[in-house]
Parts: C-alpha cells; sequence; structure tokens
C-alpha cells in the first residue's frame, strides 16, 4: 500500500526556487508500439508517493485503451520553468497530446495556449492553469472536498451522541497559511459548517497553522486539546497535519474526539482501523485523473470534443463504517 | 584691548571657525533629525487615514460595479416582463443563445426551483443550490463565484426577477466571468498592495478579487487563516470589526498590524448580493513608500543645503577672519612704517617691564624732518620714516619693541642688553642714517639725514613707563640743544651744556 501525499499544499510561487534542476528524459510508461497514439505526461513530482498513483493511472490507461503513454515531471512543485521545457520537448519529440499538471497556474498559461492552438490537445490534471485554452481539466473541487470533510465531522459528532444543544467545539489545524488547495479546503469546510452545523457547535476561531513542521503541529493540537475541554472535532486540511492529529489523538487516548483529515497514512489508517476511535478521511481520486485524461485525449484525437472543461474528480470520505467496502478497498490499494 | 588681541589671538589658532562650523552642523543635523521624526510620524498619520479613505472609494467602487451589473440584469428582466411572453420554454429560446465578452450564458429559474439551461449548468446549479439564491432576487440577487463546469473559469451569476404570461414569476439567470469583477477592482495605482475580497459574513469566507498574489485570484480562503498572523494585541480590534460585520452595521474599518506593517480594513454590505461584503484591505507601507520616494528628495534637497550652508559659511568666515587681521593689525602696528603705534607700545612695554630686570628706553626724533617734508615732499618723507624704522627695527627688534609716536618721533624699548651693546648699535645705526640721501636733482639739493635720541635705564632712572620717558625725553631735550645728530643717556642732574654722548 502506498502513502498517499499531499497533492498540491502551498507550493504556487512565480518563480522557481531550483532554476537549475536537470531535465528529466520522457520515459516510456507501456511497451512503445509504432503507430499508436503517443501521450506524454508531466507531472509536478517524480518519486512521490501521490504522483506515482497518478502515472499509474495514465499506464493503466495506456495498457487498456493501447497507446504509448511518456512520462516526465520536476524535482518539485515549484519548478515550472523546467516544465515548460519539458512542455517544448514533448511537442517537439512529436506528441500526439500532452497532459500535464502545472507546477504554475500563470507561468504555464501562455505556452499551454500556444500549444492547444497548434492543435495538439492538452489536458490539465490535478491544477487548473488561468487560460481557457486547453481541452479539459481533471482536478478534485477542493471546496467541496472540504464541504464534505465538515459533513462527515458533523454526522460522526452526531454518531457519538452529541445533541444539537450540546456545546461543543472543534479545531482546525492546517499545514500552510499560503496554499490554495489548503485554503480551498478550508473554506469549504467553514463553508458547510455555517450552513448545517448546530449553533452550539463552534470552530475554535484561532486556526492552528504548523507550516508544515510536524513538531509544531503536534504541540499546537496538544494545546488545543489542552486549553478546549468541550473540544470533541479536529479537522487537518491536508496529509501532514492530518498524521500529526492522528498521532496526537491516538498518544492521548482521545477517544470522544472526531479526527477528520486528508490522504492516507499509517497514521489515520491505525485511528480508522480502531473502533474506539472516530476517524475519517478524505482520498482523492488522482489514479482515476491520469486515467480519464489519456482516455479523454485519445477521444479528442479521433474528433470528439469535450463539452466541458472542467471535471470535478470527486473524492472518496473513508471512515470505520465503509472501510471495508470494495470501492473503498480499491482506491486504497492504489494508494 | 586687551581682549580684543586676545579675540585676534583666538581666531588665529582657528578654534572659533570649527566651533561655529560644529555648531551648525549640530544645529542643522539635530534639524533634518527632527525633520525626518516628524514627516514620518505624519505619513503614519496620513497612511492611516488615506488608506482607510482608499479603502472607502475602493470598496465604493466595487459596490458600484456589482450595481451596474445588477442593474444591466434588471433591465434585460424588465425587457422580458415587457414582452409577457406565454411560457418560459418561450422566453428560454429568446435568451439562450444570447452571450457578449462578458457574459458566459444566460438561463432561467421558474417559481418551483425548475432549470432552464444545459445540462452542465444544471449540475453546477444543483452543486451550488443556486436556485435558492434565485429565489432570493428581490429584484436581484448575486450568486457567490463557483467555477463554470463548461468553461472552467470562475464565474458569478446574477438572477433578476422577470413576470411572464401575465402573473407568473420567473428568474432571469445571467452568467458573468469573474474576471468582470476583478477589472472592476483594479486600480491603475497600488495595483499589488490593494486586496479586495468578497467575504462571507456568516462562514468568514472569502473571495480573492484583487491582490499582491495572482495565483490566489478567483480563489477561496476563509478570513480567519488569512487574518490569524495579525499581532495578538490586535485581534480584538478584529473580532470587534467581524463582530460589527455580524451584527448587519452597513460599512465599518479597522487598522491592526502584522509584523512591523500596519494594515487598514474596511468592509461594505453588498445589497444585491445578501451575506456577502466587500473587504478592502491596504498596507499603509504602499502609501509610505511613494511618500519615501517624496521624503528621499526633500533629504536630499537639504543635504544639497547644508553644503552650500558650509561653503558659504567657510566663504565669509574666511573674510571676516581676514578683515579681522587686517583691523587688529591696524589697531596694533602704525600702518606706514609697520612698528607697533603708541597704545600698542604703552601696553607691551608693562608686560615687558614686568618680566625684565633692566631695561632701555630711547626717544629719537629725525632731525629737520619737517624741512624734508617741505622740500621734497611727503612721499619722500614717508619713504624716510620708513627707512628709519627699518633701521631701527634691523638692530633692536631682537632685544625689545620698537615703535612709532607720531611724526617723526620714535621709541624703542630694549631689555636685558648692557648699556654699552645698545650705545654700539646707536653708533651704527647714526653711521646707517647718515648714509641715507635725500637729494633733489633738479633743484641740485642734497639733504644729510641724522637723528637725535635721548635714554633713560629702567629701573634706575625711573620705575615706570611715564617717568623713564620723562627721563628720555629730558636726555633728547640736551642732544637737540647741543645741535642734534647725537645720542645722550640720561644723567640725574645734568644741563644742557653737557656734550650728548656721542
Amino acid at each position: 500500500m502506498l502513502l498517499m501525499m499531499c497533492s498540491c499544499a502551498g507550493k504556487e510561487k512565480n518563480v522557481s526556487e531550483k532554476q537549475d534542476e536537470p531535465l528529466r528524459e520522457f520515459t516510456a510508461l507501456n511497451e512503445v508500439v509504432d503507430g499508436r497514439k503517443d501521450i506524454y505526461l508531466i507531472t509536478k513530482v517524480i518519486d512521490s508517493n501521490y504522483w506515482n498513483v497518478l502515472v499509474e493511472g495514465a499506464r493503466s490507461a495506456g495498457d487498456a485503451f493501447g497507446c504509448n503513454v511518456y512520462f516526465s515531471g520536476t524535482n518539485n512543485e515549484m519548478d515550472w520553468e523546467n516544465q515548460l521545457k519539458l512542455l517544448d520537448q514533448a511537442v517537439s519529440l512529436g506528441a500526439d497530446a500532452i497532459i500535464l499538471a502545472p507546477d504554475d497556474s500563470i507561468e504555464l498559461a501562455s505556452k499551454i495556449e500556444e500549444i492547444y492552438s497548434s492543435g495538439i490537445p492538452v489536458i490539465l490534471v490535478d491544477t487548473i492553469a488561468n487560460t481557457d485554452s486547453f481541452d479539459i481539466c481533471y482536478m478534485t473541487d477542493n471546496l467541496e472536498a472540504g464541504n464534505k470533510a465538515a459533513k462527515e465531522m458533523i454526522e460522526k459528532l452526531s454518531d457519538m451522541g452529541f445533541s444539537e444543544d450540546e456545546e461543543l467545539t472543534v479545531g482546525i489545524l492546517v499545514g500552510s497559511g499560503t496554499s490554495q488547495t489548503i485554503n480551498e479546503r478550508l473554506a469549504g469546510f467553514y463553508q458547510y459548517w455555517t450552513d448545517n452545523a448546530p449553533d452550539s457547535w463552534i470552530i475554535i476561531k484561532d486556526i492552528q497553522n504548523c507550516n508544515g513542521d510536524m513538531e509544531l503541529g503536534a504541540d499546537l493540537t496538544a494545546s488545543l486539546l489542552k486549553e478546549h475541554k468541550d473540544l470533541h472535532g479536529l479537522f487537518a486540511t491536508n496529509n501532514g497535519p492530518t498524521k500529526v492529529i492522528a498521532n496526537t489523538v491516538a498518544e492521548k487516548g482521545c477517544n470522544d474526539v472526531v479526527v477528520v483529515g486528508f490522504d492516507y497514512s499509517d497514521e489515520i489508517s491505525k485511528l480508522i482501523s480502531s473502533p474506539d476511535y472516530h476517524a475519517s478521511t478524505i482520498l482523492q481520486r488522482q489514479y482515476y485523473m491520469s486515467y480519464q485524461g489519456v482516455e479523454t485525449a485519445l477521444e479528442i484525437l479521433d474528433g470528439n470534443q469535450t463539452s466541458i472543461k472542467f471535471e470535478d474528480t470527486g473524492v472518496i470520505v473513508v471512515n470505520h463504517d465503509n472501510l471495508t467496502d470494495p470501492e473503498v478497498q480499491a482506491l486504497i490499494e492504489v494508494n | 584691548m586687551k581682549n580684543k588681541k586676545g579675540d585676534l589671538d583666538y581666531i588665529k589658532k582657528g578654534h572659533s571657525y570649527y566651533i561655529t562650523l560644529f555648531s551648525c552642523l549640530a544645529i542643522f543635523i539635530g534639524a533634518i533629525i527632527m525633520l525626518i521624526t516628524g514627516f514620518n510620524r505624519l505619513i503614519t498619520q496620513h497612511d492611516v487615514h488615506l488608506s482607510g479613505e482608499i479603502c472607502n472609494l475602493v470598496s465604493e467602487k466595487m459596490s458600484n460595479s456589482l450595481m451596474f451589473m445588477a442593474d444591466s440584469a434588471r433591465n434585460m428582466a424588465d425587457a422580458l416582463t415587457e414582452q409577457n411572453c406565454r411560457s418560459l420554454d418561450v422566453v428560454y429560446d429568446t435568451v439562450s443563445d444570447y452571450t457578449s465578452g462578458r457574459i458566459v450564458s444566460i438561463g432561467l429559474v421558474d417559481e418551483d426551483g425548475n432549470l432552464y439551461m444545459s445540462d452542465s449548468e444544471k449540475n453546477e446549479f444543483e452543486k451550488m443550490n443556486l436556485q435558492k439564491t434565485a429565489l432570493l432576487a428581490d429584484p436581484v440577487s448575486i450568486s457567490a463565484p463557483y467555477r463554470s463546469t463548461r468553461l472552467g473559469q470562475p464565474v458569478i451569476t446574477l438572477f433578476s426577477k422577470f413576470k411572464y404570461n401575465d402573473s407568473h414569476t420567473g428568474y432571469l439567470c445571467v452568467t458573468y466571468f469573474f474576471s468582470t469583477l476583478q477589472e472592476a477592482a483594479n486600480t491603475e495605482s497600488l495595483t499589488n498592495e490593494i486586496e479586495i475580497w468578497l467575504m462571507n459574513v456568516e462562514s468568514a469566507n472569502i473571495i480573492q478579487c484583487a491582490g499582491s498574489d495572482p495565483h490566489a485570484s478567483g480563489g477561496w480562503a476563509n478570513a480567519y487563516l488569512k487574518m490569524s498572523d495579525i499581532n495578538r494585541e490586535y485581534k480584538p480590534a478584529f473580532d470587534a470589526w467581524y463582530e460589527r460585520m455580524l451584527n448587519g452595521e452597513p460599512a465599518a474599518s479597522v487598522s491592526y498590524m502584522i509584523g512591523d506593517v500596519r494594515y487598514s480594513q474596511v468592509y461594505s454590505v453588498i445589497k444585491s448580493m445578501p451575506g456577502w461584503c466587500v473587504v478592502v484591505r491596504i498596507p499603509s507601507t504602499a502609501l509610505s513608500e511613494t511618500m519615501d520616494t517624496f521624503k528621499n528628495y526633500i533629504i536630499s534637497f537639504l543635504f544639497i543645503f547644508l553644503n552650500l550652508v558650509v561653503i558659504v559659511i567657510s566663504v565669509v568666515f574666511n573674510y571676516w577672519k581676514r578683515e579681522t587681521r587686517i583691523l587688529g593689525q591696524l589697531s596694533v602696528n602704525d600702518p606706514l612704517t609697520g612698528v607697533l603705534n603708541r597704545r600698542a607700545f604703552e601696553l607691551s612695554s608693562e608686560k615687558l617691564f614686568a618680566h625684565s630686570k633692566d631695561a632701555s628706553i630711547m626717544f629719537f626724533d629725525i632731525d629737520y624732518f619737517k624741512q624734508v617734508n617741505d622740500t621734497f615732499g611727503h612721499d619722500t618723507g614717508d619713504k624716510l620714516l620708513k627707512a628709519f624704522a627699518g633701521i631701527l627695527k634691523s638692530y633692536f627688534s631682537k632685544y625689545g619693541i620698537v615703535s612709532r609716536y607720531g611724526g617723526d618721533e620714535f621709541v624703542v624699548l630694549v631689555h636685558d642688553i648692557p648699556s654699552g651693546q645698545v650705545s654700539d648699535m646707536l653708533d651704527k645705526i647714526r653711521h646707517e642714517v647718515h648714509s641715507i640721501r635725500i637729494s633733489d636733482d633738479k633743484k641740485g639739493e642734497d639733504f644729510k639725514i641724522s637723528f637725535s635720541a635721548g635714554i633713560a635705564k629702567y629701573p634706575t632712572d625711573a620705575a615706570d613707563l611715564t617717568g623713564l620717558q620723562v627721563c628720555a625725553d629730558s636726555a633728547l631735550y640736551i642732544v637737540k640743544q647741543m645741535g642734534r645728530d647725537g645720542y645722550r643717556w640720561y644723567k640725574q642732574g645734568s644741563e644742557a651744556s653737557e656734550a650728548p654722548d656721542q
């Protein structure tokens, strides 16, 4: 089982910090057969669990639909300049279609427009670009994902027996204050909570931000639990903080606290598996993003245009109740 | 006189110059520091006030843009009401094909929430529960921004109520690119400084319309996280500001600091977008940076001015110093011969007597000087005086002081030198003076120059200057009586019949 990593947290900057990173050559993901369409996949990060799942989706689609899939990417999520070079290289190598997870939604926009206007289908995955010159984008609607996290929190608190009149608080731990992904998940959580949670169930105003520092995150979580005796819910917006709150809750034996986080890790897995705790996590469907991306690219090359440009690939909520469901198990398996 | 001479010495040593210069510099630098400090304080006060005003203006501009869009939707709805179509299907056939640069699509919602639009838009409406917002239109309501499935871009939808088939109510849904609103938010100046959000009152969710980070543009966030960096002491102010928003106040402002930067923040309620406000934030440094340029100009000007002042002070001081030196010399020396004048001699002699065990005072008269003036003119007389003074200085300045008392009278005071040596020098002087020749070539006249001198000794002849003068004058008188061209040491009780010493 692979661990799922957060996809695009807090890495959106204008200028690459590692401009001298070597360019990674494209490698074929499946057997190259002459006469088949050549699809080029460019991801944000190579050799990360999250992105490996996405690459696997593209490889499977290549096998399933009979096309050659080539893959490359960058070493960090800010290296849009190397992505620019990879895009040029893909075009010069004769790409029939390109699937891209853009490192920068603004810096890469003009290059995407250029390739799209030259007649090469461009499919975006995971992150959308600041242009409408692409065929379709498969990504998670993080606002919606935040909605689902809040819905899960409310349901689990109700399941635990907390009444609407009972006063309780919910704490939030985020991994970054600048990531658009995290901000949208947080906004989605607040949006659903405001509309649906009982008035006496309060989100603690001080949102804890560990800025990627796991030790700090553990301290902040411990402080939340100590200072708020009525705290019965903890929400984390991405993988790192989810691990932190899962660990802290397990260490302190807080079985009266609902934990809702993102992505799949050993820490949250243990908590979900245990009948003594109340934990859930939200999984993205990055495998589906690239799988669908390859399939759509081939359809476009066959002359079928897409009627939409944005498709929310959705999320799956995993908790103790549905852990053994085949769909959930299948998703966990590829993660 | 003593003070004046002291001043002269003081000036000669240059202390006054540096003290004056450094005093001016210190005052000037102090004034600049005060000016800059005051300027900074004023800028800060001004910035806080002005940034609040700018927030108000931008907020008003955003509200007006939304109102303009709302008016457009309402006008379209009014036009549909005028047409009084039989059914919404007919209305939809009329409007569905209409698009413009800014309008993405047009759809309809009936009183029961049934949708007349493309399938992808129906999905969006279901997902975002936009029917609920449509039914709030009275006459107009605006949705929160959402991402269009068909276009992949952020959009907003305006709803406007209209009538069809006489009494039925329908809701026109006009979807705009969210960038339309962002363009309205743009300001030519301070583009990267002003942050503009739409803020949901209940959830504190915000959507960036404009700001320094273009990546966040159109994206969602939450004010609690966005404002989590506010310095602890300002958090109550922010909470109070948000409380006013929750209480339904139409507008309110707050000022707080994040680190060292002060921010002004204003919200104003959007009437056509229930539950939403426009929030504008600006760092006061945005204005300070502009004012800093102005401040730097002023400081540069002041330093140039300072340099000019230093140069002017130097020039004026040097001029004054030279004048003072000339005036000082004029008050001490005889301007014609360069030897001390009478007053300076009297002051100097007092000091000399105070430090001497013995001294000799000599009174000189140039013999028949009046005749020289009368015969050869005053220029020749002046030349003679200069030549005579020069000879006296060459012999006696090493041992004492030489002065001109007036006219052709000179007084010399020497100390700690034996009388014999004085006499020897007088003999030599007499010889030299005789060698001075004044002649008038036209008249063929030749005039022999000589002097008469009387000498008194301190302290044997007298113990003060007045007494010595009397004694020397007495000896001189005798020399003159005896036919001039000689000198005589004063001897008590001596008569005019006695011959001069030489």
